[in-house]
């Protein structure tokens, strides 16, 4: 059942970024002169008029532009979709925005821009009227439609991308998708007649052939982003390209619901191997290697006792050198991000900060753009592996363990429970729970020592 | 609803970029593409296009990661005109003291990743480690996934008794990489090279070239056509021979070039033997010539040396010919520089004693500073004349160079022909009759 106010009142945002709803009483009247049953529930905006129904009756009106209300029927199939795009941004916020860093009135401006006129003013065209024109009712509802559109809409795909969230456009994985591929995952995954894979084998060497080589030529000219829908032109060169190879004629139309068809066919098989069992730590070093190293915690107490003067020189230069080495790449980067590096280090080991504090303190968008500055446990990792290559110069007994992998491994792994066990769990805590207030990260660890320490010398410089 | 919209609903899925993803600036792009559009065969250029986008990318991370690391791409596959095209990974990697073979997985996400068996099989292209690299080409992203070490591999490969696919790779499952790119700087910072061992080229090895030359003989037309894939010809063994060897990976290909401009299968036939020949026998060194010195090889072949060129005569019978010879040759306005050394060897073809010289001198110069010549003369003794369908023919690793018969205006007294090498250049000199009585003798080659 429809709620038929969708179809006059538009969903947009006002001059200064706020969502608003607006009537469009033209539209509201057009609408109940077709149906009258609207009229008279008009009270409660409810109707038992069904959305397929309105829409299978109001999308030839919009289309027929000779006759004289066309633009109102258009107009209100627009608000109905306004509404959509509002879903979506809806769904697509519940889903990432808060990992991710972005509010629904974020992306709001990208694809609910259009201005609600009963006719468009200029040649631009707004996300609704290209959602609109596009739509093939024999293929799909209006709300499946605009949700594909919209998902797939490159400016929100931009911008969803510089915040860490991506989708894959059908053209890129058929890109990535060697024939052979093609075969093992239609035989195997879809037992498929051999002929038909044959000739989506063929289908999709032509589609190579013609699109990747442009898509090359057109990295060439420096052209960046997404990769776009083929063009009418590329797909006659595919469809020719199939007919020299295969004798069969196939309309551009037809190349491209069948490319559309195996990329879908690559997109299920995506999703279930994206979504099956996560790869395997590895083959042989298990999480047991780690326990075993954990119950022999003294052990590891007695290797630092033993060799502590050697471990906390080669600590106190190994911070030094990591640190500064950041310090050097970001140094290149705008915007003083080597400066705010090196204090959002000292704001989160030292002062306990949280990462959300940290992010206003460093004048930061949001707690992931201090994830991706400070990079905590790459920066750990680093440390420890530069003590680890210190040592090895220094103390003899320590080589034999240079000379196998696991055993250089379980060092290492020695060396971050000395250093902090509890440290990795805290970081990752941290960086995923932006809003928690105080976390803890153990002012008193070793690392942290050492690490605060640094930092105190070299930020009195700054 | 029908089908499309239900399903296309549900598989338009979103995915997040881990903290880890490298972004690719337009400048490592713009690179990638310069090296990948100059592939000359246009249905690689994709792949190779990834596969330069992820060794800038992985270049990239250890910079920032681990920048005591030195990358050496002097021997890297992908940067090789030929091997960048027959090996579909980055291979040859130098980091620190590693070898490296880069391989890309996609934004199909396939859980099996297609390896070339030459970076599993061949010493010449086995790696310590290899590292999984996620190319995202539309988001302009990069991840470093995973790794491998060459024995996990190897052990893996034994407890699941993977065997190559016909096309000369394998399909490795990607949940064999270690999902810890952490470890791999672990390894590459710390370890000792030695904790990995790679195995070394097996000494029968060499001896495939020549084993196969019968086999690829029959090959030549089948290799012309430049739309067939290697191993859609070869079997692995044949492969093997022209994927370490190449002067032959060179040689076909410049076969699947000629097509349109096809030479005599009689001489391509020639070719192809000579330089077989080439890449396996060992080469008597002409440079020890200026020192008056025979190396061993010649000694074996009886070469014999000639007495210094210019303080003339020494009344012996070879070396008084040589001299009417060489006399001749320079009223033709042929240089023989005063420095030249030179040797002679007695050979019988067919009964006819000939008698083959090899003059050489060094030509270096600032343009080629490993330049040397070498002049060969065909004679025979002077009672007889050279049969009038004797030939002589000088190959090097690409092709025939030349092919000297008797003619009117250089008479029957003798054959020569001059040619020009560079440090280490091989050239094999067959003498033959057109009865296809032929001889070949060791490669000459120079160095100091």
């Amino acid at each position: 059942m429809g709620v038929s106010s969708r179809y006059w009142q538009i969903v947009k945002i006002d001059a200064a970024g706020r969502r608003q709803v607006r009537e469009i009483t033209p539209a509201k009247e057009f609408l109940a002169d077709v149906f009258p049953q609207i009229r008279a529930n008009n009270q409660d905006n409810g109707v038992d008029v069904p959305d397929t129904s309105v829409q299978s009756v109001l999308l030839p009106l919009s289309r027929n532009t000779h006759a004289d209300k066309y633009f109102l029927a258009e107009r209100c199939l627009l608000c109905f979709i306004s509404w959509e795009i509002e879903q979506v941004c809806l769904q697509l916020t519940a889903a990432f925005g808060t990992d991710h860093g972005f509010s629904v009135h974020d992306l709001f401006p990208h694809v609910l821009d259009d201005d609600g006129k009963l006719k468009p003013v200029d040649n631009y065209q707004c996300v609704s009227r290209q959602v609109l024109e596009s739509w093939n009712p024999e293929k799909s509802s209006l709300t499946t439609w605009t949700n594909i559109r919209v998902k797939q809409y490159h400016i929100l795909n931009q911008f969803l991308l510089e915040r860490g969230v991506y989708l894959v456009s059908d053209w890129a994985i058929l890109n990535d998708t060697k024939n052979q591929q093609l075969q093992r995952i239609l035989t195997e995954f879809y037992s498929f007649a051999p002929s038909q894979i044959l000739l989506a084998q063929q289908l999709l060497e032509c589609y190579h052939a013609i699109y990747r080589q442009d898509r090359l030529q057109q990295r060439a000219l420096g052209r960046r982003g997404k990769c776009t829908i083929p063009t009418t032109q590329q797909l006659e060169q595919i469809a020719s390209l199939f007919r020299g190879k295969t004798g069969k004629g196939f309309s551009s139309e037809m190349v491209m619901s069948q490319l559309q068809e195996i990329a879908a066919q690559l997109r299920r098989y995506r999703i279930h191997v994206r979504g099956g069992p996560l790869p395997a730590e590895s083959m042989d070093v298990s999480d047991r290697q780690l326990e075993d190293i954990k119950d022999h915690q003294n052990e590891e107490v007695e290797f630092l006792e033993l060799y502590q003067s050697q471990f906390l020189a080669c600590l106190e230069k190994a911070l030094a050198v990591v640190t500064q080495s950041r310090v050097n790449i970001l140094e290149k980067k705008k915007g003083e991000q080597a400066k705010k590096f090196l204090l959002g280090l000292q704001l989160f080991h030292c002062q306990n900060l949280s990462m959300t504090e940290i992010a206003s303190k460093l004048g930061l968008r949001a707690q992931d753009a201090v994830t991706r500055l400070l990079k905590l446990k790459d920066f750990r990792t680093d440390v420890r592996r530069e003590l680890l290559s210190m040592l090895g110069d220094r103390i003899l007994e320590l080589a034999k363990s240079y000379a196998h992998p696991d055993k250089l491994y379980t060092l290492e792994q020695q060396i971050k429970i000395v250093l902090d066990e509890q440290i990795d769990q805290i970081i990752k805590e941290a960086e995923i729970q932006a809003q928690t207030a105080k976390i803890n990260p153990q002012p008193t660890s070793l690392f942290n020592q050492k690490l605060c320490h640094y930092l105190d010398g070299i930020n009195k410089n700054i | 609803m029908n089908k499309l919209s239900t399903e296309n609903f549900q598989i338009l899925e979103f995915d997040v970029l881990p903290t880890a993803a490298i972004t690719l600036t337009g400048e490592q792009i713009a690179q990638a593409i310069e090296i990948s559009i100059k592939v000359k065969d246009q249905s690689r250029q994709w792949q190779i296009y990834l596969h330069i986008l992820a060794l800038l990318a992985f270049q990239a991370w250890l910079g920032e990661r681990e920048d005591s690391l030195t990358v050496n791409q002097e021997k890297c596959t992908s940067f090789q005109p030929l091997l960048v095209q027959e090996i579909a990974a980055v291979a040859n990697l130098q980091v620190g003291k590693f070898k490296l073979c880069l391989l890309t997985t996609d934004s199909l996400s396939d859980d099996q990743i297609v390896v070339p068996r030459a970076v599993i099989e061949l010493p010449e292209y086995i790696p310590h480690f290899y590292v999984l690299i996620e190319i995202l080409e539309e988001q302009e992203t990069a991840i470093i996934s995973g790794f491998l070490s060459y024995e996990q591999l190897i052990k893996n490969q034994i407890k699941a008794n993977l065997q190559p696919e016909e096309d000369w790779t394998y399909l490795v499952p990607i949940n064999w990489f270690e999902n810890q790119p952490d470890r791999l700087l672990l390894y590459l910072r710390c370890l000792e090279p030695n904790a990995i061992t790679l195995p070394s080229i097996n000494s029968q090895r060499n001896q495939i070239p020549a084993r196969i030359q019968t086999e690829l003989l029959a090959l030549l037309p089948k290799l012309q056509s430049p739309e067939c894939e290697l191993w859609q010809i070869l079997t692995w063994e044949q492969g093997i021979a022209v994927l370490t060897n190449y002067e032959l990976l060179n040689w076909i290909n410049n076969l699947q070039q000629q097509v349109d401009s096809p030479t005599d299968n009689y001489s391509q036939q020639n070719s192809l033997r000579d330089l077989l020949k080439l890449l396996t026998q060992p080469a008597i060194n002409v440079g020890r010539w200026l020192r008056n010195e025979l190396d061993e090889l010649a000694q074996e072949a009886s070469w014999r040396l000639l007495p210094n060129l210019t303080p003339l005569p020494v009344m012996r019978s070879p070396v008084e010919e040589f001299q009417i010879i060489t006399t001749q040759l320079r009223q033709r306005g042929l240089e023989i520089s005063s420095q030249a050394q030179g040797a002679y060897h007695d050979l019988i073809l067919a009964k006819i004693p000939l008698r083959l010289y090899a003059v050489t001198w060094d030509i270096r110069s600032e343009s080629d500073p490993y330049g040397w010549t070498l002049l060969l003369v065909l004679a025979t003794d002077v009672k007889n004349t050279l049969p009038h369908d004797l030939k002589l023919r000088i190959s090097d690793q690409n092709s025939i160079l030349a092919e000297q018969g008797i003619s009117q205006e250089q008479g029957d007294a003798y054959l020569f022909t001059r040619i020009i090498g560079s440090l280490n250049e091989k050239f094999l000199v067959s003498v033959s009759l057109a009865n296809r009585i032929e001889l070949t003798l060791p490669p000459f080659t120079f160095y100091h």
